[in-house]
């Protein structure tokens, strides 16, 4: 990651662990879990990976993973629940988890959704406990050190 | 159409194409300008100065080809442009025709793809702003060697990374796919779009029940299976089994109503 003076990164950096607002730089994202809702996540999530200087290919990346997680946990969401998305910011990394409310889930690690999720991410998880049916999974920006060349182009 | 060649005196003899072109070119403009021709024959100048210069409007297409437009639209666009060069052609300015005609037919084909080549309007300045980014991550990508990210666009295109954010997200509407669009132009590939997404195949799941169900049939006393048989594949009625079987209406319709719950029991205790 190219490391630029503080003031030529101004108000586009998002804060990052050290600063003061960095230990808590979480986002989370409500919404009824239904298809029509499903590009405002994927638009929200790219622009906050964009502020996390993940390249422009990370990025669409990073819109096909989450378009995924969203296609898998809708499927078990309960009728008329929420979808809950938390994206944990650090610089070069994020860590998403999208969630529904979801009686007896099963997850389905054959299915084409989850293939492409796991190709796509740096580490990806499925939870289905307490009741709710979780995909969590980690987008790392390919100018990160701790990039996995084996998930894309590094740096 | 007035052909210059047909004239006796067209002093053509010897000239190579570009230069036939333009003599001829010069011609028409002659007899368009000519305030005593009448209006046919003027007419008739401007037909054939259009004619005489449509592979010029061809060129001038082909550099915009596999843009995402069918280069017919372009040639039909670009004739516009042509049109338009022909009536405001001032022959006496003492430029070629073609270098006057060039930049208005170019001037039409970008207008068109401005006007029309986004499926859904977005504002100018976005339209704009998408074209910026799209050359600027060409270029950054050959001098990095790596895809940029939207803070060194921003700083190459110098504006902010929101606006890169949203020029990013308005390059979706440049493009929509129909349902019903043909996914290719061959003829032996799937129809369109909406006949390669896929739907339950009911068959499928009428596989699984036939082969669950072959085995309880199979224990079925011959009686039964006979009764089924005559109800659901020769579509007696229960009177008609009734008659061939000698027993009565209502007995068949004990036999059936036994079999059939005891059939799907089996077939639900087995999930």
């Amino acid at each position: 990651m190219t490391a630029l003076p503080e003031d030529a990164a101004g108000s586009e950096q998002l804060p990052g662990p050290g600063s003061p607002a960095g230990d808590r730089a979480q986002v989370e994202v409500r919404l009824p879990a239904e298809g029509a809702y499903a590009a405002v996540l994927r638009t929200t999530t790219a622009a906050l990976a964009a502020r996390l200087d993940f390249t422009i290919d990370d990025i669409e990346d990073l819109r096909m993973a989450v378009a995924e997680a969203n296609a898998m946990v809708l499927e078990q969401a309960d009728p008329g629940s929420d979808l809950v998305c938390t994206c944990h910011l650090a610089p070069g990394r994020m860590v998403l988890s999208v969630s529904v409310a979801s009686a007896g889930a099963v997850p389905d690690l054959q299915s084409f959704a989850w293939q492409v999720l796991t190709t796509l991410a740096a580490d990806a998880d499925i939870d289905t406990s307490g009741g709710r049916y979780t995909v969590t999974m980690t987008m790392t920006s390919s100018l990160s050190p701790a990039h996995d060349p084996a998930t894309g182009a590094g740096a | 159409m007035v052909d210059p060649g047909q004239d006796e005196d067209t002093g053509e003899q010897g000239l190579t194409g570009i230069e036939l072109t333009r003599h001829r070119s010069g011609r028409f403009f002659g007899v368009l300008h000519d305030a005593d021709a009448g209006t046919a024959t003027r007419e008739q100048a401007r037909d054939s100065l259009v004619t005489l210069h449509l592979p010029l409007v061809e060129h001038c297409a082909r550099r915009f080809r596999n843009r995402g437009e069918p280069y017919e639209d372009l040639v039909q666009v670009g004739t516009i442009g042509l049109i338009k060069a022909v009536d405001r052609f001032d022959s006496e300015r003492g430029v070629e025709f073609s270098t006057y005609a060039t930049p208005t037919i170019i001037g039409e084909i970008k207008r068109h793809f401005r006007d029309k080549g986004w499926a859904i309007r977005v504002p100018r300045r976005l339209q704009e702003l998408r074209m910026q980014i799209g050359s600027a991550t060409a270029e950054l990508t050959q001098s990095l060697g790596r895809s940029p990210t939207p803070r060194e666009l921003a700083e190459r295109i110098g504006c902010t990374v929101e606006e890169i954010v949203e020029g990013m997200e308005s390059s979706n509407a440049y493009s929509t796919l129909s349902l019903d669009a043909s996914s290719d132009d061959s003829d032996d590939g799937p129809g369109s779009m909406l006949d390669v997404i896929g739907v339950d195949d009911e068959g499928l799941a009428n596989v699984e029940i036939r082969e669950s169900i072959k085995p309880l049939l199979d224990q079925l006393d011959p009686r039964e299976k006979r009764i089924l048989l005559l109800r659901f594949f020769k579509n007696m009625t229960q009177s008609q089994i009734a008659e061939e079987i000698g027993v009565s209406q209502m007995h068949v319709s004990r036999l059936l109503n036994r079999t059939l719950t005891q059939l799907r029991t089996s077939l639900e205790a087995e999930d």
